[in-house]
């Protein structure tokens, strides 16, 4: 224990593949000293290296963390990530897009030189090529993306981290040890994209499939686009406004338009590909499948339709989340979704994009913040820090000590409940867990237009449609 | 709450008081009882259009007499309807208690007689709410016309940004002759309550009190709204505020009902390079520039959010821009707190914006935004910011341009009023604006401060449109039998 949170103090990024049982054993003295030193650790080592973190720092006068506490102000608006003007997008300038990324990691981005790039979606690719980062995105308010600079590294670790928690989440190697043994992944999405659910798609590939062969997905050949994504939430923000009709359409998206409606066409028999495929090569074999709850469950009625459940092996396992987010679902959504998929053992999350992080579900239905994420939960009104004590309410805001080359500390836009300071959770689990509901606090208020994980398809699919009826 | 306000129903003169049903929730966390609208619903339209010859047995002078009578009894000081509107308001309206104070403290203000009449003959012509008017020769020899501005059956759904509303309302109601159902909004249901309860205690049986009704009902509630947009007890429908609540009125649109929207406008500025001629003009321009922004603590349609300032682009050009920021910045936080003060519900969204890009220096200038008391962003090249439609509780925009011809183009159909410094400047853009859509365009500092031709309002002339203007055609008999062959 004490050498495992030794290597923990030195190196907190060892957390993506140490047991992850480990992680929940340790006392809340091991946990303070582990978030107040590993927020000075990250805090000296990235101020330097990171422009905005600097002029955050400088804004609230914060030169060094006394107290866990200090680290609050330190936390960036979940707007950081998307603070680039619109405008760069518009006029292609992704150099300055690159500049402005730039600004938030310490990779190097020089090489990328993105003068004559059009899309959001090449100038992903070129940063790839040029750089160490592997950029994802989010889908954000009036089509605002957020960018996460995370490197190819720890992508790879975020991978990685994932399977030990499916290995060790109910107990040290009571799951499939799938970086071991390898194992088949199914996933009912795009197989390309830079979206934050796609971004890991091939690296599980490689890693969980060991190749294409052992790897289904519902569209094998399409592409998420990042200039899609960024049109849907402008088309959705405006339709709320009622002013879609006054919505400027990316030349970019219209040159490529019929490449686009091409996808649309094909969904149908994408689809049935995908049934037929699931039940012939991986029907009754254990698999690997990941996808948010809603998506799943549009999937599985889709499969029970046609006549299809139970159709994978009884020690599969599912990484999922999101709840029903926004869907109009039955009473009997989950009780369906495991019908079809013909097992249950389900790991459920709570995660942001821009930590490495998850929070899993335990069987008191609580989630389990990691050590290395150093939790806050703020007031709303004033952003102060809450203290910490079982049951408070507030919204969440939290620093991944994970990586060590973008600043993972982060405001949500989440109400939560945490306990488990003072009397640990009764699952055993020792250190912070979140109690549900989880609530955003732009519903809380009243209408949201922001397109969470599980609406960003359908936006897609819209915004698809929307430029099929364009006339040309 | 310990103290729940009441909402009433009035009915054409009867007030119905019996607070059975809660409204929770609302806008400042407050809640207010109100009757059931079902059980009265029966009673809210006109079903009967006779009954507005009552209204044509008042002179235009006796309803001005009458208005100008209900002016003097909305005394802050004594009337008590007033101060429960002014107390609820407090806590759901974005204006600030100081500013409140002013605008319940001025209510009868605006009931001035002589504004009212020249409102009036700007709007419709006073002969021709009076009478018949002769309408001068046609192309058919022999054939002659009159016409009179009559007062139609209107369901007003009124945004409660401010008092004025209910105001201006329950006056051009009165003056056009018609008959009002005013549904009142959640963020102020108690205004047009003191308005016409007032009128009601003032003379309960006067047509002008009989012609008047406001009532509580969650917009979008099809029950009820089945019950009133329907073309036997209404003829127009005049609605404020926001698309959600067009929307829920256009559902029932059919032929027979005619709507007039009030839609949510915005509002802009556009500064020429005068303004930085020197040091004394730059400051007076920033003063009348913080008055835009800030006054009615930028709550409404007509206050400034993004503006234009043709600064240049290049390196001095940002200069004076972000030299404009920090002075209008200043002149913003010296605003009397009658007209402005640091907003009470700063929009947290705004501030998370505001937040993230105050740490992007090469591309903007924050000046002010770290608790409410509101900014000033200077865009360092010549575009809004992304958040621009957010811009709210003192928050403007400044964006540097080299040609105005960048502004001009900004402004479209929802765009409202556009303050523009220099004079000279605003007289050689104007006819453009109009083309792109600006609606009201004013003298830098006058936007939200004072407002001349309020009948006018978004350029549709909505006092215009509440009447009827119907003909009568006179012609000769012979001549028409000649046609007959």
């Amino acid at each position: 224990m004490s050498e495992y949170f030794e290597q923990l103090l030195a190196d907190p990024t060892s957390f993506h593949s140490l047991p992850y049982d480990e992680g929940f054993r340790l006392s809340r003295e091991q946990l303070e000293k582990l978030h107040l030193e590993g927020s000075r650790r990250r805090f000296a080592e990235l101020r330097p290296r990171l422009s905005v973190l600097d002029k955050l720092a400088r804004e609230q006068g914060i030169d060094g963390i006394d107290t866990v506490d200090d680290v609050a102000p330190l936390l960036f608006a979940h707007t950081v990530y998307k603070s680039y003007p619109i405008s760069y997008l518009e006029r292609s300038r992704f150099d300055k897009l690159t500049k402005w990324l730039g600004g938030l990691t310490t990779s190097d981005l020089s090489r990328v030189d993105a003068t004559g790039v059009e899309s959001i979606d090449d100038w992903i690719d070129l940063i790839e090529a040029k750089s160490d980062v592997m950029p994802s995105h989010t889908s954000g308010t009036t089509g605002k993306l957020s960018f996460v600079p995370r490197t190819k590294v720890q992508w790879r670790q975020t991978i990685t981290h994932s399977a030990i928690i499916l290995r060790d989440w109910w107990g040290r190697g009571t799951g499939p040890d799938i970086l071991r043994d390898g194992m088949p992944i199914i996933i009912p999405g795009y197989r390309y994209g830079a979206a934050a659910t796609q971004r890991g798609n091939s690296i599980q590939v490689d890693m969980y499939a060991r190749g294409e062969e052992n790897a289904l997905f519902l569209y094998p050949d399409a592409r998420f686009s990042a200039d899609v994504a960024s049109l849907a939430g402008r088309l959705r923000a405006a339709e709320a406004r009622g002013e879609a009709g006054m919505l400027e359409i990316p030349p970019i998206l219209l040159e490529r338009r019929e490449m686009l409606l091409e996808l649309e066409r094909r969904r149908p028999d994408d689809l049935r590909h995908f049934f037929s495929e699931a039940q012939r090569r991986f029907g009754g074999k254990d698999v690997y499948v990941t996808a948010m709850w809603a998506i799943l469950y549009d999937w599985a009625e889709e499969g029970l339709k046609r006549g299809l459940k139970g159709i994978f092996g009884k020690n599969s396992v599912l990484l999922t989340g999101g709840g029903k987010k926004g869907k109009d679902l039955p009473e009997d959504w989950r009780e369906r979704s495991l019908e079809f998929l013909g097992f249950d053992n389900i790991f459920e999350m709570y995660a942001t994009s821009e930590m490495m992080g998850l929070c899993m579900m335990c069987e008191r239905g609580n989630y389990h913040i990691p050590p290395v994420i150093v939790p806050f939960l703020l007031d709303p009104a004033t952003g102060a820090p809450l203290p910490r004590k079982d049951g408070t309410t507030g919204r969440f805001a939290g620093l991944d000590l994970m990586p060590n080359t973008y600043w993972a500390g982060l405001i949500t836009g989440d109400e939560i409940t945490l306990s488990g300071w003072e009397t640990p959770c009764s699952c055993g689990r020792t250190g912070p867990h979140v109690i549900p509901p989880v609530r955003r606090y732009s519903e809380k208020e009243g209408g949201d237009d922001r397109i969470v994980c599980a609406g960003a398809p359908e936006a897609h699919d819209r915004a698809l449609e929307f430029l099929s009826e364009l006339s040309m | 709450m310990t103290d729940p306000f009441r909402v009433p129903l009035i009915i054409r003169g009867e007030i119905i008081d019996d607070a059975e049903v809660e409204h929770g929730g609302r806008r400042g966390g407050v809640s207010f009882r109100a009757p059931d609208l079902s059980k009265h619903l029966a009673k809210l339209p006109l079903r009967t259009p006779s009954k507005m010859a009552d209204l044509y047995a008042l002179s235009f002078d006796e309803i001005l007499d009458f208005l100008v009578e209900l002016g003097t009894r909305l005394d802050f000081g004594q009337n008590r309807h007033v101060q429960e509107a002014f107390r609820l308001s407090c806590l759901t309206s974005g204006l600030s208690e100081s500013i409140l104070n002013s605008h319940y403290a001025h209510l009868g203000a605006m009931f001035d007689r002589e504004e009212m009449r020249r409102m009036m003959e700007r709007g419709c012509g006073i002969d021709y709410l009076e009478g018949w008017v002769d309408q001068g020769p046609s192309m058919f020899p022999g054939l002659r016309a009159r016409t009179r501005a009559f007062g139609a059956r209107c369901v007003h759904v009124i945004a409660g940004n401010a008092p004025i509303v209910s105001i201006l309302t329950v006056i051009r109601n009165a003056l056009t002759r018609s008959d009002a159902i005013i549904k009142l909004p959640s963020n102020d249901p108690l205004t047009a309550v003191a308005l016409v309860r007032t009128m009601v205690e003032m003379a309960p049986d006067h047509p002008l009190s009989k012609h008047v009704s406001v009532a509580y009902w969650k917009g979008g509630d099809e029950a009820v709204e089945e019950a009133i947009y329907d073309p036997r007890g209404v003829e127009k429908i005049i609605a404020w505020g926001g698309f959600d609540s067009v929307k829920h009125v256009t559902r029932y649109l059919q032929p027979g009902i005619d709507l007039i929207t009030q839609d949510p406008k915005l509002s802009g500025t556009i500064i020429g390079k005068e303004a930085f001629a020197d040091e004394a003009t730059l400051r007076s321009v920033a003063k009348r520039l913080a008055l835009d922004v800030g006054a009615q603590n930028q709550e409404g349609c007509v206050s400034a959010r993004v503006i234009y300032v043709e600064s240049g682009t290049d390196e001095d050009g940002l200069a004076r821009a972000n030299r404009l920021g920090e002075l209008a910045f200043a002149a913003l936080q010296a605003l009397p707190p009658h007209l402005s003060t640091p907003h009470k519900a700063f929009d947290s969204g705004l501030k998370e914006e505001i937040d993230a890009i105050r740490l992007q220096d090469d591309e903007y200038r924050v000046f002010g935004g770290r608790n409410n008391e509101g900014a000033l962003i200077v865009s360092q090249e010549e575009y809004p910011v992304d958040f621009s439609r957010q811009l709210a509780c003192r928050v403007g925009n400044i964006v540097p341009i080299d040609d105005v011809e960048t502004a001009v183009r900004s402004v479209n159909a929802y765009t409202q009023t556009v303050g523009i410094f220099p004079e000279t400047l605003k007289e050689r853009l104007r006819d453009r604006l109009a083309f792109q859509g600006a609606q009201r365009i004013v003298s830098l500092g006058g936007a939200a401060t004072m407002q001349h031709n309020m009948e006018k309002q978004d350029a549709i002339e909505p006092v215009r449109r509440m009447c009827k203007w119907v003909t009568e055609e006179i012609a000769d008999g012979a001549m028409l039998e000649a046609i007959a062959g």
